[in-house]
């Protein structure tokens, strides 16, 4: 069920990019079964109560990654799915990047990196104070570690012993500029994290039970906030656009909608 | 009748930050507290202890407690964070524009050490006289620099109450007492304080105001009539009062704690340029830097003095007058 919706979500990027002519697809593929994961199965929402206040957050801290993160909303009943191919035109509720009062579901404003573990951070700090029982998800580009405000936030998190907070980390091993151990030199990206006081796993990113199996084992850590690190292929799911760095940021013409939706089983 | 005091008490203005946050949280559970390793600094040990769990500490990391403070709002916390004014509206400028008032958050922000008066014996790196224009350009961001410790703690009750993002000024500590304890304050509200005549509008900010207020009584002995405005709530701008004034006087002598560029001058000169043209000298740092050492002294060096006051004062009437 879960690799169906996450197919369907791909078609969705793939079109949505196509019909807006502009966007990330390789940093949206990425992330789309972690979001099918999260949307359908793992977080406890309302999508007729968005603001439901003992709802789970989530934080898309990769912002760019935003038109798998769209559809994952949509398709789960958030707002209709024909305001998909809206993306980033004028008076859209879906903008380049996302933006909490203006789509339904989306709890947190990004798109600048680095933000998605601080803001996690205080709404975690937030539930607990209020006695509410609610998981704040995260997911953060692998590049996107290289932003120092998060580091101030893996610090701070740990301190407080914030065991709600669950951060994945997209780790498809590239960034804007290249493959990033070539561009920023990343390398093990868990480390740092334990180093500070995290809960710390590695899984296959595009592995359902993996995924699902790492959730529930991060939830079991009451005392640290958690990450998973999460092995995956930028540009997933589409053959000619897994690791290739040149759908960072490109538009599919009609033929590679054409071929790609064929590819994922849908029209 | 006169609510100005003989002003040669001081007063700390973080104290009366605290007393006035305290003020209201006993009636509003969601009102908490943010520090950047600013406890102490803030002076805030009566609100943490009356109300552990209510207040969170990130460490010395102002960006990392602008976006922590984002999250917490966004479940319908109130949060106010308190540091050094500098390192959160320059330091966490972009956190502070982009997560807390694109998404029109209700996090207050309360910078100490603003201007001269606050950071006077640290040095340039703790003081900041440029915040009023970097958060004058940031779309919905409510701007108040109370004047001294009475007003920032009706200040703050009076923020406490408002939704969405604010900036508060306050300084060291060591604040002059200007106003008694039965002046009012209302947010957003320019108020004419001195009404000697209409030879020319004195407009001032912040814990300074005291030095025009001397200036105008001086300049009112030699017969030079002023009209005194306190604009302590930079944005909203409450432009009517001020192009009120300036329809009256014509001449314009603006004096702030501030870079000349950016803050109460520029936005009077604003008003003069879209509503009230009027003659115009900006009294705060002419575009320099300043450095370490006694408050009062600085504001004399730097050309914010009593007689930098007179001085404009008579020029801007000199002007108006060719």
């Amino acid at each position: 069920m879960l690799t169906e919706k996450a197919r369907m979500l791909r078609r969705d990027v793939f079109s949505m990019i196509h019909q807006c002519g502009d966007g990330h697809p390789g940093a949206a593929l990425s992330i789309t079964d972690m979001l099918a994961a999260l949307y359908f199965h793992v977080m406890r929402v309302d999508p007729q109560n968005p603001e439901w206040p003992e709802r789970d957050r989530f934080i898309l801290s990769k912002g760019h990654g935003c038109p798998s993160y769209y559809a994952a909303l949509a398709r789960r009943g958030f707002f209709p799915v024909d305001w998909l191919p809206t993306l980033r035109k004028i008076g859209s509720p879906l903008q380049g990047h996302p933006v909490m009062k203006k789509t339904p579901g989306v709890d947190m404003t990004t798109g600048s990196l680095g933000h998605g573990i601080p803001i996690g951070a205080g709404m975690a700090a937030a539930g607990r104070l209020a006695k509410l029982d609610y998981y704040v998800y995260v997911i953060t580009g692998d590049g996107e570690l290289n932003e120092g405000i998060l580091w101030e936030a893996v610090q701070s998190a740990a301190h407080m012993k914030l065991g709600r907070l669950i951060a994945f980390v997209d780790n498809n091993g590239w960034q804007s500029g290249g493959v990033i151990k070539d561009v920023s030199g990343l390398t093990n990206l868990a480390a740092p994290f334990a180093a500070f006081g995290w809960h710390t796993q590695e899984i296959d990113g595009h592995d359902f039970d993996q995924i699902l199996t790492a959730i529930e084992k991060a939830k079991t850590e009451t005392e640290r906030p958690s990450v998973i690190v999460a092995h995956t292929i930028k540009g997933k799911g589409i053959p000619f656009t897994e690791n290739d760095n040149s759908w960072h940021k490109r538009v599919p013409n009609k033929e590679e909608l054409a071929a790609a939706l064929q590819y994922l089983g849908g029209s | 009748m006169d609510k100005i005091t003989a002003m040669d008490k001081i007063a700390s203005t973080r104290e009366a930050f605290i007393a006035g946050l305290m003020d209201m949280a006993p009636d509003d559970p969601k009102l908490c507290l943010v520090f950047a390793d600013s406890l102490k600094a803030a002076r805030a040990t009566p609100f943490t202890e009356k109300y552990p769990g209510r207040w969170f500490d990130v460490g010395i990391c102002e960006q990392n407690a602008v976006a922590f403070s984002a999250g917490l709002a966004s479940t319908g916390l109130k949060p106010f964070f308190n540091t050094y004014a500098g390192f959160i509206t320059m330091r966490a400028c972009e956190q502070v524009r982009s997560f807390v008032a694109y998404p029109h958050l209700n996090v207050k922000f309360v910078g100490l050490n603003g201007g001269i008066y606050g950071g006077e014996r640290e040095g340039v790196t703790h003081m900041v006289f440029e915040e009023f224009g970097i958060l004058r350009s940031v779309a919905g961001m409510e701007i108040v620099v109370p004047a001294d410790a009475g007003q920032v703690r009706k200040a703050t009750r009076a923020l406490a109450k408002r939704e969405g993002p604010a900036y508060m000024r306050i300084g060291s500590g060591r604040e002059p007492v200007i106003f008694d304890d039965s002046m009012d304050f209302e947010f957003g509200k320019a108020r004419v304080l001195r009404e000697y005549g209409a030879d020319a509008a004195i407009f001032a900010v912040g814990p300074i105001l005291k030095r025009a207020i001397i200036a105008a009584e001086m300049l009112a002995q030699e017969g030079i009539k002023t009209t005194l405005v306190e604009v302590h709530t930079l944005k909203p701008l409450d432009v009517d009062t001020i192009a009120g004034v300036l329809r009256k006087t014509r001449a314009a002598v603006t004096l702030e704690d501030h870079n000349i560029n950016g803050g109460l001058g520029s936005a009077v000169a604003e008003v003069i340029a879209e509503r009230e043209p009027a003659t115009l000298v900006r009294l705060g740092l002419q575009d320099v830097f300043a450095e370490s050492g006694d408050a009062e002294l600085l504001f004399d060096r730097y050309s914010m003095g009593t007689p930098n006051v007179i001085e404009a004062v008579k020029q801007v009437i000199a002007r108006k007058r060719k």
